[in-house]
């Protein structure tokens, strides 16, 4: 709960507690006095509508009218005025004085009713019901239920068992309870009213709105929440019982946000005895995803035991042929490679490459003497500005609302890191102010206060102006104890006058909290980091820093970049790495996703690829290794609010793959016997506590400890949150930034503003896309129809003078590289741009702006 | 009598415009606007004893009362729904003293300082809203509707809205919901609809039904005084009492409050060939049934007396009974159109009438034991109290009620396992 909030005694069957005004009844019920009052419309993430009147209770007020003072009799108790009706918990606010009863016979019985009634109506489908066994209805009928049914069998309402809310979702229809859970988690928590209510009394059903169904990425959630089976996902209905599923703490191993998850796992007869995954659920972390996941994260994780995955390592012969190989060959191959590259070896890891394995690697690249450790892709930077105010520890996007601004600078968040969206989404519902610093229009759009828009590639310039008008503005002064440099920003002479900036200045300086969040579209690798930098200063000249709800967030591209970097490894160093004589590729596809990185791997002569999939990059390489999906090991992301989190071990190993660390750890002890193997991830990272300061306190244990969380979701009882899995795995911990350091100095150092080139011809931009077609991704055969075929999209002035129309294939050509898609056109485009999303196309598209031509 | 609210027996032409002026037509906004402030029309109404007409009877000036002064946006709406069986006293209002009705909402919008007056008419009106409409342009002509009414720097405008055919949006919160655009179903309470947060668009709103607002003119300009002396002491004024059922001349009949049953049917020219009645239903479907005995007779047609017998005086669509009825009958086919209209939104009613409809055809069709009974009565008691809106209570008013002065007519049911032998079968 946030603090600052003012408490009041309220009284729940007769005991006295001290419960923060205005807060939900059932919330402080469950929380304070562990009383359950059961519900089943009542979500605590949504707003209550008060529909199955399940929560009732008798409902007081013992506060004298004229004093506002308790009043209390004889004998101490509260004198109270009972309402004559019961009232739903749910729909009430706690006031001072209030008084409940939830244990008398008038509130037994009308519970009783209730699941009575509700029983009437829903299916005798437990025993094939995929909620059965945690499924509030369940629950709450052992408790309330009749022994005996009054309603007679034959008059039950048998409506369709099977219908496609889109391809993803299915609805029961005899198993709804119509408590509108779903419809507000798309219309209140997304924003995606795609779902609805038609007809009325026993016919209410729930129906898609959208064309195509369903069309949110966020959908699966609503399964969690549903209280009864009346919505599955394609993936897990009917794929096991509850009660068989072993949950095991993991990581959604795409976004940067780190959203927390749990992998529903058993030992299975199609996977030949191995423990495999049979559902993804959100993890409740409040700092991080609350109870929600995107559908990416939810059924995405077929990769992990795809087709497809490499299972053994293989060595390519003087011939080209590949010929698979013992893993001691393989790694005693590589070490004699290793030794003879007179330290001319270079390291590039993806972003699902854990902390522990960038840190052996490391290891590994300087005991041959190289030093070149580059990530892939190799589009953001700015470790030095994160280190400096990234945001402060503690921070919650969830306590955001009045007085704090969020930006959001060139992203296209609900794309990027759909729980930021979300999360933004909803701070800004609570009164939050979010002001884009953006080059076209994205879904954040209808709910931003203000818009700097500007061209791709100008974000610098409009981060600089938003500082000129904060120069520039009333009362603005600077505390020079705060930061150095303050002299070197008043040199820089930002344009202080833009249209519009004076607002957004205002509403930088007004708040009491700003966040900025920055992703790299239309920027190049310098600009995004002279965008970073200026990020820095802005944040650091308004004192937005060093507490929590204030500071940077990176939208990197991956779930570990923010750990790449803080490892030592960079975007900078990628191309130096990528020419290096020896170069280990871990998780990444340079070559198949980059035309660029193919020149710069041209010139190496040894390519050592550690790889889940065959890829461009595993074409060249000298050595492949098979990589471990990350259900399949433990370790550690950090994501990009820089918190430390753990995943654990969950699907039993697809082939013959050693974890990443490991490997690299051999492959040192293999150069140099001194060096000894490390036995598990967990010692990796106690060495990683002892040489990195800021990981000092991220041993496993650390990581794994919890605390006792609100809302109380996923406990026993089931009913509260539905089946948001209860947290086992522990919440992370954030490293502190220098801004949070008492006494530790600031500095600004200005970047100066770029002078604005004449456009000429068209400017390839790429955009990323959620959902892509990554091997990573792409292999959840379910998510084929959501994944939008390659495509370019254009403005519409530069479509009609090129002759192009809408659904036209055309080829985009940039320098050697050629990609063939279809266009799109539209208003929401800038003129002068291409948009392309990256890993969509066959052949590799720039992951930085370049300069492209569209042929028909 | 001179009608107050049906003038058009008296003055055949009065819906229009001319007439209606001539005859002291929008009079009462004029002295409203002109001579009042909002407090004081508000107090007049008040001090008049108004009671909302449309079913709750609640004081017209006290709601007013309850809407913030200084608040910026605020609505009046007018409750045209007029969907409860028996009742079609509103529609004759507005087809045949339509400016009454538009002149009352008028001086409630000055009342409160709205913004605009919305005209919610059942879908089955949409010829009564193109009349209104016309109205409306009419009185918008003369200054009495629009940009600075009769001169003054108040403005509001009128709209008529047509619903799509279903009861509940005749309750005041669904009402709102689907004036907005949003399905039909009420609002948890509070907010209520006076309060920010609860009313049309989520602002501060009167919703009164047609009625009720036709008595205002009468009372700015006569008083409230003179409104008081009609009637009785908590009911003052007159009603229009919709009469159905078995007497010989079915209609519309303008009386004080305070008229008995008994006087009633002898107004509606006695029960028809001469049968006795057998039970009365005073507020359509949805208030209890009473016996037609000379208590129930003989009780004067205010709120507080009906209410003494155990019923609702609701919106006074008097359903009048004789002894052929079949009582079982009466009360399955309130069941079904309870089952037909609930809304949905919450647990007890949707299921509630499903099941009670569903229980009741099974006995009319000879398919029930003694047990049923119980069971009818039992879920039907437990609809009660607990819902969002109060169709859950009216849906298990006919079982409870019927269940209550009839049982031995469900007994004959069950143990004759008589067929059905009235009108069509269950469905
Ligand atoms: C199920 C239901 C249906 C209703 N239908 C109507 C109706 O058709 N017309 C009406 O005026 N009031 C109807 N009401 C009453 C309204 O909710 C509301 O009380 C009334 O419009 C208030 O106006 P008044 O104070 O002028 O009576 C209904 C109420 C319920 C619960
Ligand atoms: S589908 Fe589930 S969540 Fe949606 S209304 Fe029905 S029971 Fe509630
Ligand atoms: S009582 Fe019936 S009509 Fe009223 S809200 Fe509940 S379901 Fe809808
Ligand atoms: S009505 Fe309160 S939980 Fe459903």
């Amino acid at each position: 709960m946030p603090d600052k909030v003012e408490f009041v005694t309220i009284f729940i069957d007769g005991e006295a507690y001290q419960v923060p005004k205005g807060a939900n009844l059932v919330d402080v019920a469950k929380f304070y006095a562990d009383n359950d009052i059961p519900v089943f419309c009542y979500h605590p993430k949504m707003s209550p509508v008060g529909m199955c009147r399940m929560c009732l209770v008798e409902l007081g007020n013992s506060v004298d009218r004229q004093t506002n003072d308790i009043k209390y009799n004889a004998d101490g108790k509260p004198e109270v005025m009972w309402f004559p009706k019961l009232q739903t918990a749910c729909t009430t606010t706690v006031t001072h004085g209030m008084a409940v009863r939830t244990d008398t016979p008038k509130v037994t019985d009308a519970r009783d009713d209730v699941i009575e009634f509700i029983l009437t109506s829903h299916p005798l489908d437990c025993p094939i019901c995929d909620k059965g066994g945690e499924c509030p209805l369940q629950n709450l009928t052992m408790r309330h239920g009749a022994g005996v049914s009054r309603f007679d069998f034959d008059n039950k309402l048998h409506l369709d068992k099977h219908v496609p809310l889109g391809e993803l979702i299915y609805l029961d229809r005899e198993r709804c309870i119509q408590c509108a859970r779903c419809t507000r988690f798309c219309d209140e928590v997304v924003g995606d009213p795609v779902l609805g209510f038609h007809e009325r009394g026993r016919s209410l059903q729930i129906v898609t709105l959208s064309d195509p169904p369903f069309d949110t990425y966020f959908s699966g959630n609503t399964t969690d929440i549903c209280p009864v089976g009346a919505l599955t996902t394609a993936d897990f209905r009917f794929g096991a019982r509850p009660w068989e599923l072993n949950e095991v703490p993991s990581l959604d191993p795409y976004g940067p946000e780190g959203a927390n998850i749990s992998l529903s796992t058993r030992l299975d007869r199609d996977s030949g005895g191995v423990t495999i995954i049979k559902r993804v659920m959100p993890r409740q972390n409040e700092y991080v995803n609350e109870i929600w996941i995107s559908d990416k994260t939810r059924f995405g994780h077929h990769h992990s035991r795809a087709e497809n995955r490499l299972s053994k390592p293989m060595v390519r012969r003087e011939d080209g042929t590949l010929e698979t190989v013992s893993w001691n060959e393989a790694l005693n191959t590589i070490a004699e490679v290793l030794k003879k590259s007179a330290g001319s070896v270079g390291a590039v890891a993806g972003p699902m490459v854990s902390n522990e394995d960038l840190w052996e690697l490391r290891q590994l690249v300087e005991l041959t003497g190289g030093s070149k450790l580059g990530i892939w892709p190799a589009t953001m930077t700015g470790a030095e500005a994160v280190a400096q105010v990234g945001v402060g520890t503690g921070t919650n996007f969830k306590d955001m609302g009045k007085g704090t601004t969020i930006v959001v600078v060139a992203s296209d968040l609900e794309e990027e890191a759909p729980i930021w969206f979300l999360r933004t989404k909803q701070a800004r519902d609570r009164g939050a102010k979010l002001m884009l610093l953006t080059a076209r229009p994205t879904k954040l759009d209808k709910y931003a206060a203000c818009i700097l828009r500007h061209h791709h590639g100008e974000t610098l310039n409009a981060v600089n102006n938003l500082i000129g008008a904060v120069l520039s503005s009333d009362g603005f002064t600077f505390e020079e104890s705060r930061a150095e440099g303050f002299d070197t920003v008043k040199k820089a002479k930002y344009k202080g006058d833009e249209a519009g900036y004076d607002e957004a200045a205002k509403m930088i300086t007004g708040a009491e909290n700003v966040v900025v969040l920055v992703g790299h579209e239309g920027l190049t690798l310098a600009q995004h980091g002279d965008v970073m930098q200026s990020a820095a200063n802005l944040l650091i000249l308004t004192g937005h820093v060093g507490k929590p709800n204030n500071g940077l967030i990176p939208v990197w591209p991956g779930a570990n970049t923010q750990g790449a970097l803080d490892l030592g490894f960079s975007a900078e160093a990628t191309a130096d790495a990528l020419s290096q004589s020896v170069v280990i590729v871990a998780g990444a596809d340079p070559v198949g996703t980059d035309p660029a990185a193919k020149a710069f791997i041209a010139s190496a002569d040894f390519v050592i690829a550690l790889s889940m999939f065959d890829t461009a990059t595993t074409a060249i390489a000298k050595v492949i290794l098979p990589r471990q999906s990350v259900p399949e090991r433990d370790g550690t992301f950090t994501n990009g609010e820089r918190r430390v989190q753990r995943f654990y071990t969950a699907q039993g190993l697809i082939g013959d793959t050693r974890p990443d660390w490991k490997v690299f750890s051999q492959l040192s002890n293999l150069i140099d016997p001194a060096v000894k193997v490390r036995l598990s991830a967990a010692a990796v990272m106690a060495e990683i506590t002892k040489n990195v300061p800021r990981y000092a306190e991220m041993s496993y244990k650390n990581l794994a400890r919890m605390e006792k969380q609100f809302p109380d979701v996923g406990g026993d009882d089931l009913y509260y949150g539905g089946t948001a899995y209860g947290n086992h795995g522990g919440l992370g911990v954030q490293w502190p930034v220098d801004a949070e350091a008492a006494g530790k100095k600031l500095t600004l150092k200005a970047v100066k503003s770029e002078k604005t080139a004449k456009r000429k011809g068209l400017v390839a931009v790429p955009v990323r896309r959620l959902y892509d077609r990554s091997p990573e991704f792409s292999a959840s055969q379910m998510m084929h129809q959501r994944i939008p075929s390659a495509y370019a999209q254009l403005s519409r002035k530069d479509a009609e003078k090129l002759k192009v129309v809408e659904g036209d294939d055309i080829t985009l050509v940039f320098g050697d590289g050629k990609v063939r898609v279809t266009a799109k056109v539209d208003g929401s485009t800038p003129e002068g741009v291409v948009l392309v999303p990256v890993n969509l196309t066959d052949n590799p598209v720039p992951t930085a702006p370049m300069a492209v031509e569209v042929e028909k | 009598m001179e009608h107050i609210l049906l003038r058009s027996r008296d003055i055949s032409d009065i819906r229009k415009l001319d007439v209606y002026l001539r005859n002291g037509g929008y009079e009462g906004l004029k002295k409203a606007v002109l001579e009042h402030t909002s407090d004081q029309v508000i107090q007049i109404v008040k001090d008049s004893g108004l009671r909302g007409r449309g079913g709750a009877g609640f004081s017209t000036g006290m709601k007013w009362s309850f809407i913030p002064r200084d608040y910026p946006v605020k609505y009046v709406v007018v409750n045209a729904d007029e969907s409860e069986p028996g009742t079609f006293k509103d529609r004759e209002l507005m087809e045949f003293n339509p400016h009454q009705v538009i002149e009352g909402a008028m001086i409630a919008a000055y009342a409160i300082k709205a913004r605009a007056v919305y005209i919610y008419l059942r879908g089955e009106f949409w010829d009564i809203a193109g009349d209104l409409d016309q109205c409306i342009e009419q009185a918008r002509e003369k200054g009495l509707v629009g940009q600075n009414i009769l001169g003054t720097d108040w403005s509001c405008e009128c709209y008529t809205h047509l619903g799509a055919g279903a009861y509940i949006c005749g309750e005041e919160t669904a009402l709102l919901n689907s004036l907005q655009g949003l399905i039909g179903q009420p609002r948890v309470r509070p907010p209520f609809p006076a309060q920010v947060g609860g009313g049309l668009y989520y602002e501060p709103t009167v919703v009164n039904n047609v009625e009720t607002l036709a008595n205002v003119p009468w009372i700015i300009v006569n008083g409230a005084e003179a409104y008081k002396k009609i009637g009785t002491e908590k009911s003052p004024g007159t009603k229009i009492f919709c009469v159905s059922g078995h007497v010989n001349n079915p209609g519309n009949y303008e009386f004080p409050l305070g008229i008995t049953f008994r006087q009633l049917i002898e107004a509606a020219g006695g029960m028809r060939d001469g049968k006795k009645c057998k039970a009365i239903l005073p507020s359509g479907a949805s208030g209890p049934v009473v016996p037609g005995t000379d208590k129930v007779l003989d009780t004067p047609l205010t709120y507080e007396d009906v209410a003494a017998i155990d019923t609702v005086l609701g919106s006074a669509s008097v359903i009048i009974m004789d002894e052929d009825t079949d009582m079982v009958w009466a009360a399955l086919k309130m069941a079904r159109f309870f089952k037909h209209e609930s809304c949905g939104k919450c647990t007890p009613c949707r299921e509630g009438t499903y099941w009670l409809y569903r229980v009741i055809s099974d006995l009319y069709k000879g398919n029930a034991t003694l047990k049923d009974i119980e069971l009818l009565a039992d879920v039907a008691a437990n609809m009660q109290g607990v819902t969002i809106c109060a169709l859950g209570d009216f849906a298990a008013n006919p079982i409870l009620s019927t269940v209550k002065h009839f049982r031995a007519e469900y007994e004959a049911y069950v143990k004759a396992q008589k067929p059905a032998t009235v009108a069509s079968a269950a469905d």
